[in-house]
């Protein structure tokens, strides 16, 4: 086992950012609207030398409009996704777990599907009532998941997974509830969607915000890396190492939830990237979370980019939910990375 | 505070102060990319040229407040009906494109497609230029409509929930088209057509039908969805009485109810009536019915499931099938009735086609 390094974990890091940013460059010239490379290098050409008004309309609305702000909110869920899902493995110390496992999906659905029954027109009001939905689950399962005043693992994971059949029986009670086109927007969200535009007209601001939050979420996660490490060797231990468990927990619990609410208001439940990916991650690069941390959260951008070029572009002009993808794409890379490290 | 890391980084070549470290870079170089992007949005176009055209402002079904051009010359439909009511006004040659759904008139099979009604390509449609797309609420998702309207692209959304709110939708949409007269052309011969079914229905009490969404699990209509207001313009009622658009309901409510006439979309010639029939009078539940045992099974043309010029057709052959009695005396016909009494249905089916098709002409 080679030792971990600074340089390792940059060197590898950059080696995904490049992976990803090929997979940015494929998917923005992949589509039902044909762009070749001459495309990019000569509108790059026209916008540096200030001739803007020889780009065709349709081009900046698909590249500018359409499939960077989809790139960008691509690489930002996955991300999110991926990174709350290392983050909850270890907390709940169980490979099983996925940012979903604690109920924040059927929370954020929950609080979208009242949104759609309440105020049905109104833009916005599905992401923020998705992510009231994420973050009064969170809280919920967060006090039921205490003992004795402590987080304690297999009590939340109880707490969380009751909590999300509750919700969901909620759910299949309301959507009995709602007619035909706010039921097909909720088919679409609880499936994950990456088309549905953003809720204000400022894009980069919208997206800028997103970014905002995700660093600070992850930075924290990350910060308590070292510590993780040692509390997946068992609590005790860590403890006698002279770890703040509880400190290390509720910090792991808070960040992981928010990104979790983050990817799911904004582009609903995307499954298998936040249980697939850091998995991935570990059989490739190793089990240590300072490593695994950014790699799960560089490789879960690249799963979701892929996917969703794939969703575009695999029936194309129809397309297909990203959720589906990810599922179909990512079970068998899965069982062939199992399957090789078990030989 | 967090805790000092000495205590048990000194095994790890990695300590808390790089992780720090790192997490700062990771910052700017996201800072960095974020100013990038910042400044290529800058750079786009802000009046893009399409902008410049006369444009007359409106709202529609939906209430959205949407800007489209006076000229209309390249039309974009995301779902069946909109595709045949554009036919049915004679603007088939201004449709740019359509969705993979799209099946009537023969002709919008040929047109280039943008996917399906609910998952279409948005690029697929912005490389199209349409100077108007439309789109329905009985179909089509609203964040569709949204999406294209945030990159300046004209889109009407029709939401039609009756037979007259369909025909006002057509009449709407022509206008917007620059079809204004064949709008009222076409609105006024398709209120002619139903007019004439309600003379002939207006005394007699509406038949209790059930109307079969799906047969497993069984899935019926509502009461405010268009086919339940076109199952009234041709003398019959749903059995079920429910404010969802797609209810689910019991086969026991079913055979308490005892609908007169089971309806089932799907054309005639897909499937055979008698052995649909035969197959329904061994299955539990459904050989309970009076209506399955006496043969009282109607297969409905597939128009009834869209809000479209073609619906008027398919309540015409409900209301012949459902009163046979009076559609075949003539004595109050049309020109364009059927004299023969023996008429099947699958001929009523052929005949209202061929009439559908001299109406797009």
């Amino acid at each position: 086992m080679r030792p971990l390094t600074p340089q390792r974990i940059l060197g590898i890091c950059a080696l995904l950012c490049g992976v990803l940013f090929v997979v940015c460059v494929v998917s923005l010239r992949m589509g039902a609207y044909p762009i070749s490379v001459r495309d990019i290098v000569s509108t790059l050409f026209n916008v540096a030398t200030g001739r803007r008004e020889e780009i065709p309309v349709e081009f900046w609305q698909v590249v500018f409009g359409l499939r960077l702000p989809r790139i960008a909110l691509g690489i930002l869920v996955g991300a999110s996704l991926s990174t709350a899902g290392a983050g909850f493995q270890a907390l709940l110390r169980n490979p099983l777990a996925d940012p979903y496992v604690l109920g924040v999906s059927s929370g954020a659905a929950l609080g979208a599907i009242i949104s759609l029954i309440v105020a049905p027109h109104t833009v916005g009001a599905i992401q923020l009532a998705a992510f009231v939905g994420a973050a009064s689950t969170i809280t919920a399962v967060y006090f039921l998941g205490r003992r004795g005043g402590q987080l304690d693992s297999p009590t939340l994971l109880l707490a969380g997974i009751v909590a999300a059949s509750f919700l969901s029986a909620i759910i299949m009670f309301l959507l009995t509830m709602v007619t035909g086109s706010e039921l097909r927007s909720i088919a679409f969200w609880l499936m994950g969607d990456l088309t549905a535009p953003p809720p204000t007209t400022n894009v980069l601001g919208w997206l800028g915000f997103l970014f905002f939050v995700f660093i600070v979420a992850a930075g924290a996660m990350y910060t308590t890396s070292s510590d993780l490490n040692l509390i997946l060797t068992g609590e005790q231990e860590a403890k006698h190492l002279g770890v703040n468990v509880n400190r290390v927990k509720f910090v792991v619990y808070i960040a992981a939830s928010v990104l979790t609410g983050l990817a799911v208001s904004v582009s609903g439940a995307i499954g298998y990237v936040g249980l697939l990916v850091p998995h991935v991650m570990r059989m490739l690069f190793g089990t240590d979370y300072r490593m695994l941390i950014p790699t799960a959260a560089i490789g879960g951008a690249i799963a979701i980019v892929l996917a969703d070029t794939l969703a575009r572009t695999v029936m194309a002009p129809t397309e297909l939910p990203v959720g589906a993808m990810t599922a179909l794409a990512g079970a068998p890379v899965f069982i062939y990375l199992m399957r090789r490290r078990m030989r | 505070m967090w805790r000092p890391a000495s205590l048990y980084s000194r095994g790890f070549f990695v300590g808390r102060k790089f992780t720090r470290a790192l997490g700062q870079v990771f910052c700017m170089i996201y800072l960095l990319a974020f100013c990038g992007a910042m400044q290529a949005a800058a750079a786009a176009p802000h009046q893009t040229p399409g902008l410049k055209r006369a444009m007359k402002f409106v709202t529609d079904e939906t209430g959205r407040r949407v800007a489209i051009p006076f000229s209309v010359q390249r039309i974009v439909t995301l779902a069946p009906d909109l595709t045949e009511t554009v036919y049915a006004l004679g603007l088939g040659d201004k449709l740019a494109a359509d969705t993979t759904f799209c099946d009537t008139p023969p002709a919008a099979k040929l047109k280039p497609h943008i996917g399906a009604p609910q998952t279409p390509s948005l690029e697929a449609i912005v490389a199209m230029h349409p100077d108007l797309v439309l789109a329905t609420t009985s179909i089509n998702r609203p964040e569709t409509a949204d999406a294209l309207l945030r990159l300046g692209i004209s889109v009407y959304t029709s939401d039609p929930h009756t037979v007259r709110g369909m025909l006002d939708s057509i009449a709407r949409m022509a206008d917007l088209m620059g079809a204004n007269e064949q709008g009222m052309a076409l609105v006024t011969q398709l209120q002619a057509r139903l007019d004439a079914v309600h003379a002939r229905l207006a005394e007699l009490p509406l038949v209790h039908v059930l109307f079969v969404v799906w047969e497993d699990p069984l899935i019926t209509i509502g009461q405010n969805t268009f086919i339940a207001d076109a199952l009234r313009w041709a003398g019959a009622e749903s059995v079920i009485v429910a404010d969802q658009n797609w209810p689910q309901v019991s086969m026991e409510e079913i055979v308490r109810l005892q609908p007169e006439y089971i309806l089932f979309t799907g054309n005639h010639s897909e499937s055979n009536g008698d052995n649909e029939l035969n197959r329904l009078r061994t299955r539990p539940g459904w050989k309970a019915l009076k209506a399955i045992e006496m043969g009282h099974v109607i297969r409905v043309d597939d128009e009834i499931t869209k809000p479209s010029p073609g619906l008027v057709g398919a309540i015409e052959q409900i209301a012949r099938e459902l009163h046979p009695d009076v559609f075949s005396s003539g004595a109050r016909g049309e020109s364009f009735e059927l004299q023969d009494g023996m008429m099947t249905g699958v001929v009523a089916s052929i005949w209202q086609k061929r009439e559908r098709d001299f109406c797009a002409l």
